[in-house]
């Protein structure tokens, strides 16, 4: 119940509520001020055969026909009827006494002007009434003018009378109930407005911020079941952030042994080489030593990969100079290239800054310069260059060595081109293979 | 010759540097673990650290010796390779060398270590030219004579000698030497690369001492 009291629907249902009973309340009100106002004002119920008979009653028994007696009446009459007119045409048709009469009267009152007064009034409005003093027509008549309206039903004379404060009463109410529906349907936009840009907001590990509740109604109960999302969220990142730390820890300690003996080996096979070796055993030496290199790259490439396909390999991006980036790649390679007598070709325009991980960018550069120095040999050419137009930048690395045969791909330069692949594609780039007997181009391609 | 701490668990390996290093003219004092290193740190001239070790690990020792040591260079030597491990390492460390190394490489690492830290008084032959790396000082072997370099002139060429070998790109000079952001079109590197080279090369015109690697930068090769 204290939570149906809270809510959104608890407090449109009062408004509507007490919208209502200020309706009720001011139809009671104003059928109370009709009703009983009018008849309180009133000391009977106004009929208009009553008062013709009161009229003719008081014309009649009125003790002295002179000019203070019927104005005296006419006072009498104006206490109770205040909206009425009186006046009083003596034996000769003179205008003698007049109150209020609704139109402008002759001094004189001919027989016709008399007779067309009377047509005029008969059955008409104002309701007149024409009374002989005493019962006698030598002292004249007098006249009472009394609006109709007058003897309208009480509702209907309240209607007519306060019918525009209604009106207005009635817009102003209307306009009220508007206003406070608009204000109060206003305050729910606004926090579902806040609501919505607060979702938009990321914390510093990327995840949607926590919402303050300020109050216990269904948009409080939706911020709070918001919350326990975002906790729900953060504990998932917590859990998949320590497998993803077992996993590397498991693989670091994996490749951290296999490494273990492998160097074991080597420290072996150069104390052979210190030994006096006939031929045959430097050769075996050797091979050993090359080995041990293509294992050490095999074991390498296939951490990369297995952390590459379970998307585990950390990918931070970060705007970099490309092409100072590749001049810093091709200068820790140089000596590499040098010592196998290559011929060296690097010419590089800048590329602009390109938002990419210099780990994966490196670990790409170093799996292609690593392909060529082991597989494009015979070659003994390199060739770094960039290339830009309208549609792409890219890098290219060519080689005059055999291409991409089914024996580089045996050696090893598979996996580690499919790790150049997933890479390059992680990033957004695209990349690209031409190979021949004449050698190999590999281009690294960013679409603008 | 220097004087290396080596810690290093696996015997075998172990011995075959602690000879390997010895044989190089270096004097070697190796454990297996990092009890007992304190006694050795302040002889020595540079550490190479496992990071699988017993007890601590290599990492932690080296932290510890960096905290204390500032100046002492550290090369990590491990067959841990994952980027994590090595920029973990390289947090503190001077160098990370992965396993399986080959022992020229990590003795050509240890000296280019001892010359960054100027751990010996040596006297280097760069073609005609005698540098005392600790001092600065370069002598033109033919003749004696002291050469004078400017300001700029020598934070360069201390630059080259930190980096032998090493193949140094427009922009990592000019950083490392100017210490500001290298603006491309900068002409400033070029001609105070001219500039050096008319002081300490034989022929300027055909320079032999400092390097020009086209498409990439300079290189000063021993």
């Amino acid at each position: 119940m204290k939570r149906f009291m809270h809510s959104l629907l608890a407090k449109y249902m009062l408004i509507i509520i007490i919208a209502i009973i200020v309706i009720q309340l001011a139809y009671l009100l104003v059928g109370s001020v009709a009703i009983f106002g009018f008849n309180m004002h009133e000391d009977e119920d106004i009929d208009a055969s009553k008062v013709e008979n009161k009229w003719h009653e008081d014309a009649n028994n009125i003790d002295q026909v002179n000019e203070v007696n019927i104005n005296n009446l006419f006072k009498k009459w104006k206490e109770k009827y205040p909206e009425a007119g009186m006046f009083w045409i003596d034996g000769e048709g003179k205008l003698v006494v007049e109150i209020d009469a609704t139109i402008e009267l002759p001094n004189k009152w001919t027989s016709v002007y008399t007779a067309s007064f009377i047509k005029e009034r008969y059955d008409g409005d104002p309701f007149t009434v024409i009374a002989f003093l005493e019962n006698s027509e030598s002292d004249g008549f007098i006249v009472l003018e009394i609006s109709r309206t007058t003897f309208d039903p009480p509702i209907l004379q309240a209607s007519e009378r306060f019918g525009s404060l209604i009106l207005v009463g009635v817009f102003v109410f209307v306009l009220l109930f508007i206003v406070v529906s608009f204000l109060f349907f206003r305050s729910i936009q606004k926090r579902l407005l806040k609501f919505q840009d607060t979702m938009g907001i990321r914390d510093v590990d990327g995840l949607p911020i926590k919402l303050e509740i300020k109050k216990e109604d269904e948009i409080g109960e939706l911020e709070k079941s918001y919350n326990q999302m975002v906790d729900e969220l953060r504990d998932s990142r917590i859990r998949e952030q320590k497998e993803e730390q077992l996993r590397r820890e498991l693989i670091a300690n994996l490749s951290h042994d296999l490494r273990t003996p492998l160097t074991k080996i080597r420290a072996q096979s150069y104390t052979i080489t210190q030994e006096k070796l006939t031929e045959e055993g430097r050769k075996a030496v050797r091979a050993i030593e090359i080995s041990i290199a293509n294992i050490d790259r095999l074991i390498e490439n296939l951490m990369s990969y297995t952390l590459l396909m379970a998307s585990k390999y950390k990918y931070e991006p970060s705007e970099i100079d490309i092409t100072r980036f590749i001049r810093e790649s091709a200068a820790t390679w140089y000596p590499a290239f040098e010592k196998e007598a290559f011929d060296i070709n690097v010419s590089l325009e800048s590329l602009g800054r390109w938002k990419i991980d210099p780990i994966w960018m490196g670990r790409i550069l170093d799996n292609i310069f690593q392909n060529v120095l082991r597989h494009a040999k015979s070659g003994k050419y390199i060739g770094i260059k960039t290339e830009s137009y309208e549609q792409y930048d890219a890098i290219i690395i060519t080689d005059h060595g055999p291409g991409l045969t089914r024996e580089s791909h045996e050696k090893g330069a598979e996996i580690g081109l499919t790790i150049v692949d997933m890479m390059v594609k992680g990033m957004e780039l695209d990349w690209e293979a031409e190979s021949s007997i004449e050698g190999t181009l590999i281009r690294i391609i960013r679409y603008r | 010759m220097a004087r290396v701490l080596y810690i290093e668990d696996e015997r075998d390996i172990g011995q075959w540097v602690l000879k390997d290093l010895t044989g190089r003219g270096h004097q070697v004092h190796w454990l297996t673990s990092g009890e007992g290193i304190d006694e050795h740190i302040s002889t020595a001239d540079v550490v190479i650290l496992d990071v699988m070790l017993p007890g601590l690990d290599g990492f932690s020792i080296g932290r510890r010796i960096k905290k204390d040591q500032y100046d002492l260079p550290i090369l990590m030597l491990s067959a841990r390779t994952s980027v994590e491990d090595k920029i973990e390492g390289l947090d503190f460390a001077d160098d990370y060398l992965t396993k399986p190394f080959h022992p020229d490489e990590l003795a050509a690492r240890v000296d280019v270590l001892l010359r960054r830290y100027q751990k010996q008084d040596e006297e280097m032959e760069l073609q005609h030219l005698l540098v005392h790396t600790r001092d600065g000082r370069i002598v033109h072997k033919d003749t004696q004579e002291e050469i004078q370099l400017t300001g700029k002139q020598y934070h360069l060429f201390q630059f080259f000698l930190k980096h032998l070998n090493q193949i140094l790109t427009k922009e990592q000079l000019y950083e490392g030497v100017w210490g500001e952001q290298y603006m491309e079109g900068d002409k400033t590197l070029m001609v105070h690369i001219r500039y050096l080279r008319e002081k300490i090369e034989l022929n300027p015109a055909n320079p032999t001492i400092i390097e020009t690697i086209r498409g990439i930068g300079y290189r000063v090769k021993l």
